[in-house]
């Protein structure tokens, strides 16, 4: 008998911790709270920055095949060629670097919920920027005329070929920018949902972030 | 055929090896070791090697500093919140 039971007592299934200690008041115990698992960034967000990367590589391998002309002369600019005006692009530069001030204002304008002051900040934005591409382009008419153009010399190429694709960057950004300004004024963003302006934020920082240092190193150096 | 291939590969290697240095193809043989445009192509080889650093550490940067301030915006939520601290769990109900 007594083997019996010591069987039978074997044979049983273990109690599970939780059914041996019941939850206060009895009954089931309550579901876990559940924690709120938001992402630290949108999948945009994410995208912007690998986005950003290439560009990055993009104006790196610009860069590269600066430094192997520039350091490869002894002479620089050539002979002949018009020298780069340094004060009219020393001022379109902090025309630049304000926009990037004017682009971060907006943003935090959206995030508080001041969306009219959201959509000011944004045109101030534009207009910087477009004030930037037209006195490049002012710049690059007189820099024509004086003789220097992309076939005239290696300095000329490389001058139209970097200087231009940032060019044609910040006009991508104030196209993008148009949209988002759009998109401001029909009170698209909210103060929780402003993924399209913190993106297109992004990118415009990264062009002006980037003109300082094309500006030092094709202008000054 | 293996035989045929092995033998090619070993006459290439053979004729790699045993040639004398200034026959093999140089893409940057552009003048002496202080001609300035080898200076150029160093320095632009080195830029160029460092960029991927940059670029893949100014994104890890930017997820760090993301997830810490989502941690931080997080925290001061629940400090905020006094009813979280209420909210039963599975292992308090248990005792």
């Amino acid at each position: 008998m007594a083997k019996d039971s010591t069987a039978r007592k074997l044979s049983e299934a273990p109690l599970i911790e939780a059914v041996k200690r019941p939850g206060f008041g009895g009954g089931n115990p309550p579901p876990p709270p559940v924690r709120p698992t938001t992402p630290i960034g949108s999948n945009a967000w994410l995208a912007v920055l690998m986005f950003l990367g290439a560009e990055a590589m993009f104006f790196a391998g610009l860069i590269g095949a600066f430094l192997v002309f520039r350091l490869g002369s002894t002479i620089w600019p050539p002979p002949f060629q018009p020298r780069l005006p340094l004060g009219v692009t020393g001022v379109n530069t902090i025309i630049l670097l304000a926009s990037a001030v004017t682009m971060r204002f907006a943003l935090r304008r959206t995030q508080h919920g001041n969306f009219k002051s959201s959509v000011f900040w944004l045109s101030l934005t534009a207009s910087l920027g477009a004030l930037f591409l037209l006195i490049q382009g002012y710049e690059w008419l007189q820099l024509i005329h004086f003789g220097l153009t992309v076939s005239s010399s290696v300095y000329g190429g490389l001058f139209y070929t970097i200087i231009g694709f940032h060019a044609l960057h910040v006009f991508g950004a104030l196209v993008w920018l148009a949209v988002v300004w759009a998109k401001a004024r029909r009170r698209a963003f909210t103060k929780q949902n402003y993924v399209g302006l913190q993106v297109c934020s992004m990118y415009w920082i990264f062009v002006v972030a980037l003109w300082p240092v094309l500006y030092g190193l094709v202008y000054l150096y | 055929m293996l035989r045929k291939n092995l033998l090619m590969a070993l006459t290439v290697a053979a004729v790699l090896f045993n040639t004398h240095a200034r026959v093999w193809a140089c893409a940057v043989c552009l003048g002496g070791a202080d001609d300035s445009t080898i200076e150029g192509y160093n320095a632009s080889v080195l830029f160029l090697m460092s960029t991927p650093y940059l670029v893949l550490g100014s994104i890890v940067g930017a997820l760090v500093f993301t997830y810490k301030r989502a941690l931080k915006k997080r925290a001061l939520a629940e400090a905020v919140e006094p009813g979280a601290q209420l909210v039963w769990n599975q292992e308090d109900s248990g005792r």
